[in-house]
């Protein structure tokens, strides 16, 4: 187990420098430049590109990138926030963007389990509907949908909630947002749950385990569950992704000081480091998470984790 | 248990419901009563919307309206501009200009930073040193050039060291300006941010985190920054006791809120939580009769350039034949409705001010107003000198909305009034637009322009031969001398002279359509009702927020 997990971080960095090197012939190759500004004379713009080490060929400026990286420089911002070092702008805005996110996770992955099986249990009646109608909506509607529709009504019509996110009322001014950005993996997880339930619920194990006497929460728990959570956690993975880019839009929207605006405003602006920067943690958040998942596999299933041991060692 | 899980289906159920009523008609109303209410608390701090987040508070190292806006608010220049935008004294107690105007000598008045240290000449020496230092690489540098303080391009381009630079502290009150050639609008200069004051000390003790917290943000002006960090969403502001003219400011705050959300924006509004907002162009139609909508003229000109270098476009009646054939007033009044208005003209309104104290609009004739019939005439004229009788043209434009819908809409008026002509119009991001535009790579472009100074040199420099923004290559020699001589030759020491001759240089631009104008852009911004004194500007700080007052 110990000898597959190193093999699987080796590869994760190797992913992560390749990543960061495609970032850079991106960057490099988009149209336009931090210093956008048509005014600057040539002059001028020499001065800039030579004061941030701009006018050095993009392969070392790879390479001092990572030189610096490695003790925890990513650059200064060009434009959004000039002059500013990135670690400074991730120090207060990755705690707030990791919390909505977790919150997300968090809530999307609970409610999404409760519909899944109460539309399991509940199989072709109104409840099962219901939570289909929730789930085609869910995953067919933008998040931004949501987020729009619920400042509206539970932030404008109802003042139940701030419109706006705001440091002093952070848990309060993040339910909205956290609700928006959740919709999607409400949906996919109460699908997926649902399915995963009924088919084991029709399972022969599941008939002896009740014809065994084993009744209610125990039932549901400890045998259907359990064995329909694997799947689950299978697309868990891809819909904290979701998650990510999803915050995109509603940091946004609701103003939330977090990395994902960040990364919009700076993309419009060519603000190189920040990009990368931004690109990279989410990068290594999403290759974090495929691991962690595939670590849940066998904390959940222990057949898993054996076969891949005799697959690795 | 079971009434439990009856609860969540309902509680998401409704939920979403509502979300789902939300898409259907999002309808933003105004009689959100009990909302309002919150605004008018005692607390008199005044909530003003930014649509994009503060790029620095460094006052030689912002370049953006908005970071102007948040630095102005709390430090103080030489001069300010009072509500008609001409400048007055602030930081400076009394100025006075030697005969032959190159010399100007500043008492600084007594005032304190928020550290408790006085505000010296030397502030405004390290400060202009700091702006033309290429060490700093401040994208506004070139100001210190406008002005024409002495020495400054050499020190600009590193040939000589900053001590150099024109400017010097005879002692803690008085600073004395050196030009190198009379700038007649050096005054109001002085009232934009990259001439404001940085106390050394202060400075070189905060080091690289300088105006990045509320503790690395020194205030000599009417407000002091209580919150803020780079990049904030929200930026809080309180009133400064200890300016000097701290009596006049009548509120005791200001929060500055970034949403960039065009909705959010107005149900924050509406809810109470802004009293100052700007609308999207798709929301004015809604808002336009709220006696709260007011339109603010700003400086920016859109106009189409057109490359003179593409077959066709050397011709000048074919450029006015394009410059008359689409209907500016129906651009402004039916497409972007944000009380922009129809440029017939080069120079934008309320810029700048002549030496007869009179707005340089109002001594000048209008050019370029549509006229259709004249447009084909024109076209006519050309099609014969050309020898062609059909014209296709390549028109870039911006990815934005109204850009879009204006470019659209000038395509078919040009097709329509000039039968033969085809525009295809290339969108794009505008910072393509741009380096298109500066390799010379394109035909027609709808763009625009933002003035610097309060002068129409501002507008009127950009079409000489060697300037790097005559996109056009239009390219006339007389123009080109006369400009010269306004900006550093003998037309520089008679402002009545010089302001004739820029009124005949702008003459000149119209007269041979270098560019096509379009409209002077507007915006509209929602004020609430209680809120007065808030001053626009259309070129340097576009809002002042010293004079407002709060009922």
């Amino acid at each position: 187990m110990k000898k597959y997990l190193l093999k699987r971080i080796a590869i994760s960095i190797m992913t992560l420098l390749v990543i960061l090197l495609v970032l850079f012939l991106m960057l490099e190759y988009m149209p336009g430049s931090p210093f956008n500004d048509e005014k600057l004379t040539v002059d001028q713009l020499a001065l800039l590109n030579q004061k941030y080490g701009l006018d050095q060929p993009v392969i070392i400026r790879f390479f001092n990138y990572i030189k610096n990286m490695l003790t925890g420089d990513f650059g200064v911002s060009y434009t959004i926030s000039k002059n500013t070092p990135i670690s400074t702008l991730l120090q207060t805005r990755l705690p707030i963007s990791l919390r909505v996110g977790g919150q997300a996770v968090l809530l999307g992955t609970i409610v999404g389990l409760v519909l899944g099986v109460i539309a399991a249990i509940k199989h072709n009646t109104i409840w099962d509907t219901l939570t289909t109608v929730i789930s085609v909506l869910g995953v067919s509607l933008p998040s931004y949908v949501f987020a729009l529709g619920l400042s509206y009504y539970l932030g404008f019509k109802v003042t139940l909630f701030p419109l706006l996110y705001s440091a002093e009322a952070a848990f309060k001014s993040s339910v909205l947002p956290t609700i928006a950005l959740c919709m999607f993996t409400i949906a996919t997880i109460a699908r997926f749950t649902r399915t995963e339930m009924l088919e084991v619920l029709g399972s022969d194990y599941m008939q002896l385990a009740e014809s065994k006497g084993i009744s209610g929460i125990k039932l549901l728990t400890r045998h259907a569950l359990r064995n329909a959570l694997i799947p689950i956690i299978t697309v868990l993975a891809p819909l904290i992704v979701g998650l990510m880019t999803g915050s995109l839009v509603i940091e946004k929207i609701f103003s939330i000081p977090g990395i994902g605006s960040l990364l919009v405003t700076a993309i419009q602006s060519n603000d190189y480091n920040v990009i990368v920067a931004l690109a990279f943690i989410y990068s290594a958040m999403y290759i974090g998470i495929m691991l962690v998942v595939d670590i849940l596999y066998g904390v959940v299933d222990p057949r898993i984790r054996l076969a891949k041991e005799d697959n690795h060692e | 248990m079971k009434s439990v899980k009856k609860l969540l289906t309902l509680a998401m159920a409704t939920m979403l419901s509502v979300s789902l009523v939300a898409c259907g008609g999002a309808k933003v109303t105004s009689s959100n009563a009990n909302g309002q209410q919150t605004s008018t608390s005692s607390d008199k701090t005044l909530k003003v919307q930014f649509d994009v987040e503060v790029a620095s508070m460094d006052p030689q190292i912002a370049t953006d309206g908005t970071s102007f806006e948040a630095i102005a608010a709390v430090t103080e220049g030489l001069y300010s501009v009072d509500a008609a935008g001409s400048p007055i004294l602030a930081a400076a107690e009394s100025a006075e200009k030697s005969e032959d105007g190159l010399t100007y000598t500043f008492k600084v008045r007594d005032n304190k930073w928020s550290n408790g240290t006085n505000v010296t000449a030397n502030d405004f020496v390290f400060a202009w040193r700091r702006l033309a230092d290429p060490k700093t690489a401040s994208e506004y540098g070139f100001m210190i050039s406008i002005a024409g303080i002495k020495n400054a391009d050499d020190v600009l381009s590193g040939k000589k060291g900053v001590e150099e630079l024109g400017v010097t502290a005879k002692d803690d009150e008085t600073l004395v300006v050196e030009l190198s050639h009379p700038v007649t609008f050096f005054e109001s200069l002085l009232s934009f941010p990259s001439f404001f004051p940085v106390n050394e000390e202060f400075f070189k003790e905060a080091g690289d985190s300088f105006a990045t917290s509320p503790d690395t943000i020194l205030a000599n002006g009417p407000y002091k920054v209580s919150s803020y960090e780079p990049a904030a969403t929200t930026i809080e502001l309180v009133k400064n006791a200890d300016y000097w003219d701290a009596n006049s400011v009548k509120i005791d705050g200001v929060k500055y809120q970034v949403i960039k959300e065009a909705q959010q924006t107005m149900l924050a509004y509406q809810n109470g939580d802004l009293d100052v907002a700007t609308l999207a162009g798709e929301q004015v139609e809604q808002f336009k009769n709220d006696p709260e909508f007011n339109n603010v003229a700003a400086g920016y000109l859109w106009y189409i350039s057109v490359n003179q270098k593409v077959a066709g476009f050397e011709n000048e009646n074919l450029r006015k034949a394009f410059a008359l054939s689409y209907d500016k007033e129906a651009i402004v009044n039916n497409i972007l409705k944000d009380g922009s208005i129809a440029a017939d003209f080069a120079v934008p309104k309320l810029l700048a001010t002549g030496p007869d104290g009179k707005d340089f609009r109002e001594t000048t004739g209008t050019y370029l107003s549509t006229d259709k019939a004249k447009a084909l005439d024109y076209y006519n004229k050309a099609k014969q000198e050309l020898g062609k009788e059909a014209f296709t043209y390549k028109m870039m434009v911006e990815d934005t909305e109204s850009a879009q819908n204006v470019a659209q809409f000038i395509q078919s008026e040009i097709q329509t009034t000039l039968p033969g002509v085809t525009i295809e119009l290339e969108v794009m991001p505008k910072k393509n637009r741009v380096e298109r535009m500066q390799a010379g790579d394109f035909e027609s472009v709808l763009t625009r322009w933002g003035p610097d100074y309060a002068d129409p040199m501002t507008y009127l420099d950009m079409w000489t031969t060697d300037s790097p923004n005559n996109y056009g290559f239009w390219s006339n020699a007389e123009y080109d001398k006369a400009i010269q001589s306004a900006k550093k030759g003998e037309l520089a020491l008679n402002p009545e002279a010089r302001w004739e001759a820029l009124k005949k240089a702008e003459k000149t631009v119209m007269d041979e359509a270098v560019i096509l104008p379009v409209y002077q852009k507007g915006n509209a911004v929602m004020i609430k009702k209680n809120v007065s004194g808030i001053e626009n500007h259309s070129v340097g700080v576009p809002r002042i927020l010293k004079n407002v007052t709060m009922n």
